[in-house]
């Protein structure tokens, strides 16, 4: 069974869970079946806010795995939280920007990128979200950049459409970070 | 969220799914009081019913919700309320009033944890509140358990339909897995019959003379008819409308018994299990009032064991306990609270039963 | 040639028999209510939501549609019922314990959201088919079954003030008390039972009507000193009066 999860994580305010849930309009926009589990309610509170995103071929066999093939970490907190979470062999995409670059693990991939900077380049910091997952898109090879640019088109609300270019423009540059070797 | 007719699929959580599905199928008022994790039910609705010059009330309370539903399904046309645990416990005098009226009230009962308070988390812990009921005095509700956000939608559609079609208060039981969680669902036109209210419905007393609906009145004599023809209608609607879902039992040892959100990861565990040279079903209830005992029954003759997976302390067991009467072992794997167990964890958990 | 002066309304069941005690206030009120939708046309396009109490045996006699709500949510349902059904009058018969005790949330918001609906609260300072026990408006030293001594302030707290409170509400378009004692007194309460149905009407908001009434049963008095009752004891507390009217202009 084809079946890949993700968790993005971060600070509240970090745009995780839109982020989320581009990439899983993403997944179902390329014909896959998928789900999208946030963190919620009182766990919001304080710490960190993550979703799960599960795509598969099939029906998705289990929401909010105890294990995860990608996980997307935007701050030190969730870095921490998550990386015994990361299956073997899968990876860990961190914002260098705010994390520590530091491989404890030796059974998985990493990816330090300076998420914020480069959306800060990019002209706004809050494209970090987004940018990440341009990073994700390439790292995991399980989605389309089409299909992302559709997703955004979609999660976007009407009123904010003014901002898709610039959503498009992060987008593009994380996909197109040069992946060092890791 | 503006979704209403799609016809494609679009991503959406299962809170907004209902509401959305409600809007489709017709809901004409809606009343509700906030409560994690359902809270997005109302919120959708408070600019969708103004939108359609629909009826909207935030209502003061969950008491007041559950009346201003009664109220409004009194009069004929659909509407509905939604909550969670410990709020839809302050519903239960309203459910017993509108079980005995044969109104056709729809709740969505969106679970969390509980006893008291409890905490927002995913719970299965209200499966006997649903089926059982808190309220007085002998009466069922329809209860129909989604187990995706897709089902979400259909079985709101069919919540109407059936509260409609036999006069009695249906509960769409979800929890805050579902409400919360995102998946592709297509949203499209009603797709049941609608029915006709005029014979019972209070619009005014035009050409004749007043109608009421209230609870039966005084005793006409020792037996209570009126309790009686509820109860026959109970029977009508356990014969027609028994739902449930049903993998790999006919060669089944063992058949895993499970409802709503944890029974995603039963089917897997099944899978897991049949893959490990396991003899395992999987028995999925939908309909948890009426409850498929019928079929559990006949399982039973020819399978080893049933186990029922539940978020919770072990409700539902119950039921399959007694729809077994005995003939083989029921047995339990549950968790109190919180996102169901996994896939892996509940084959660990039947290995060992085994 | 003989005139008729006095008939059944309309708006009452003809064959029926009443079932209030004996000198109660009840059947007028139920009867002014009749006759006030008689003389407004509106019987067909009527809806009632009833209540808890003694007060809910009015849709026995009141020929109009009829809902029983639980005790103390009869405003609740006839806000549902006017939202699904705009275009209905609807209107609540509730007594004091289910309209002002635990009934008041109901009460009062339904007030402040200004809902198209008319509410006639009986007030006889008593739950009367319970036999007696102390409410929301049982008076300052009143023996009841549950104040066996009076209702004293220090133990009890105090009774409330319906019709006053209603009408500080802003969605209140017409609040007003009236009493039964006297035929003067009975032509008032109809105009007043009249207007909040007539507010109703014409959408200006919610219209409330407090009628002081007598329970001559658990009171342990005859019908006529049960309304010297009211006079000497209720009418100095809860003073008749039209507390509130946005018809009129100040």
């Amino acid at each position: 069974m084809s079946e890949k999860n993700f968790i993005i994580a971060g600070f509240g305010g970090q745009g995780v869970l839109l982020a989320g849930e581009v990439l899983a309009n993403a997944f179902m926009l390329a014909g896959k079946n998928v789900t999208w589990y946030p963190s919620y309610g009182a766990e919001m509170r304080g710490g960190t806010v993550n979703c799960e995103i599960v795509e598969s071929d099939e029906d998705v066999s289990e929401v909010n795995k105890p294990d995860a093939d990608f996980i997307v970490a935007l701050n030190q907190a969730s870095f921490d939280r998550f990386l015994s979470k990361i299956k073997k062999g899968g990876w860990m995409i961190a914002n260098s920007s705010l994390i520590k670059e530091i491989k404890t693990r030796t059974d998985i991939n990493y990816l330090f990128a300076p998420i914020n900077k480069l959306a800060e380049e990019v002209g706004n910091i809050k494209m970090a979200n987004i940018l990440a997952l341009g990073l994700t898109a390439k790292v995991s090879k399980l989605v389309t950049l089409d299909n992302l640019i559709q997703a955004l088109d979609i999660v976007i609300p009407p009123h904010r459409k003014n901002l898709l270019p610039l959503n498009i423009k992060a987008l593009k540059i994380g996909y197109e970070y040069d992946l060092l070797p890791v | 969220m503006t979704e209403c007719l799609t016809n494609k699929k679009v991503l959406t959580k299962g809170n907004y799914a209902i509401a959305n599905a409600a809007v489709l199928a017709g809901c004409q008022c809606y009343f509700g009081y906030p409560i994690t994790p359902q809270s997005e039910i109302g919120e959708f609705m408070s600019g969708k019913m103004q939108e359609l010059k629909r009826g909207y009330v935030s209502a003061e309370s969950e008491l007041a919700a559950i009346n201003m539903t009664i109220g409004a399904v009194s009069t004929g046309v659909k509407a509905m309320t939604s909550s969670s645990s410990c709020a839809v416990a302050l519903m239960q005098e309203g459910l017993s009033y509108a079980a005995t009226d044969e109104l056709p009230v729809v709740l969505v009962s969106v679970m969390r944890g509980g006893p008291g308070l409890g905490n927002i988390y995913p719970s299965q812990g209200d499966y006997f509140q649903a089926t059982k009921g808190g309220g007085n005095g002998d009466y069922k509700l329809i209860v129909l358990a989604p187990s995706t956000v897709q089902e979400c939608v259909d079985l709101t559609y069919k919540a109407f339909y059936l509260a409609q079609k036999y006069r009695n208060p249906t509960v769409l039981l979800a929890d805050g897995l579902l409400g919360q969680m995102m998946e592709p669902v297509e949203f499209y036109e009603y797709p049941y019959p609608e029915i006709d209210t005029s014979s019972w419905a209070l619009t005014g007393a035009k050409g004749r003379d007043g109608r009421i609906i209230r609870s039966y009145g005084p005793l006409a004599d020792d037996r209570c008819v009126f309790l009686e023809k509820l109860y026959a209608k109970y029977n009508t609607i356990e014969e027609n409308e028994t739902q449930w879902e049903e993998i790999n039992t006919e060669d089944a040892d063992i058949i895993l018994v499970s409802f709503g959100s944890t029974s995603r990861n039963v089917k897997t565990a099944m899978k897991m299990l049949r893959e490990k040279g396991i003899k395992a079903g999987f028995f999925r209830p939908i309909t948890l009032y009426p409850f498929p005992s019928k079929r559990l029954h006949e399982l039973s003759q020819n399978t080893k064991k049933f186990i029922t997976v539940e978020v919770n302390m072990g409700q539902m067991v119950n039921d399959v306990r007694l729809a077994v009467n005995g003939k083989c072992p029921v047995e339990l794997i549950n968790k109190g609270v919180g996102v169901p167990p996994s896939a892996k964890e509940i084959v660990t958990r039947v290995e060992d039963l085994l | 040639m003989a005139t008729q002066v006095f008939k059944l309304p309309e708006s009452l069941k003809g064959d029926v028999k009443y079932s209030f005690c004996p000198g109660c206030d009840h059947g007028v009120a139920v009867r002014l209510v009749a006759e006030v939708l008689d003389e407004l046309g509106v019987r067909e396009n009527t809806i009632l939501a009833a209540s808890i109490g003694c007060s809910v045996t009015i849709y026995d006699f009141i020929n109009v549609d009829s809902l029983e709500a639980p005790h103390g949510r009869a405003m609740a349902e006839a806000t549902g019922i006017k939202r699904a059904r705009p275009d209905k009058i609807v209107f609540t018969y509730q007594g004091d314990g289910d309209f002002a005790s635990i009934g008041l949330a109901e009460s009062m918001h339904a007030a402040l959201r200004g809902e198209n609906i008319t509410a006639i609260c009986i007030n006889n300072t008593t739950y009367g088919m319970t036999g007696g026990q102390l409410g929301p408006t049982t008076l300052v030293g009143q023996v009841t079954t549950t104040s066996p001594t009076g209702r004293n302030v220090d133990y009890y707290g105090y009774p409330i003030k319906i019709a006053e409170h209603i009408a500080l509400c802003d969605g209140t378009a017409f609040s007003a008390r009236v009493s039964l004692d006297t035929v003067a007194n009975i032509k008032k309460a109809k105009q007043a039972i009249k207007k909040a149905f007539e507010v109703q009407i014409h959408g200006l908001g919610f219209g409330f009507v407090e009628i002081l009434s007598t329970c001559p049963t658990n009171w342990k008095m005859s019908p006529e000193k049960a309304h010297e009752r009211v006079r000497n004891e209720m009418m100095p507390v809860f003073k008749p009066g039209i507390y509130k009217d946005v018809t009129v202009q100040n």
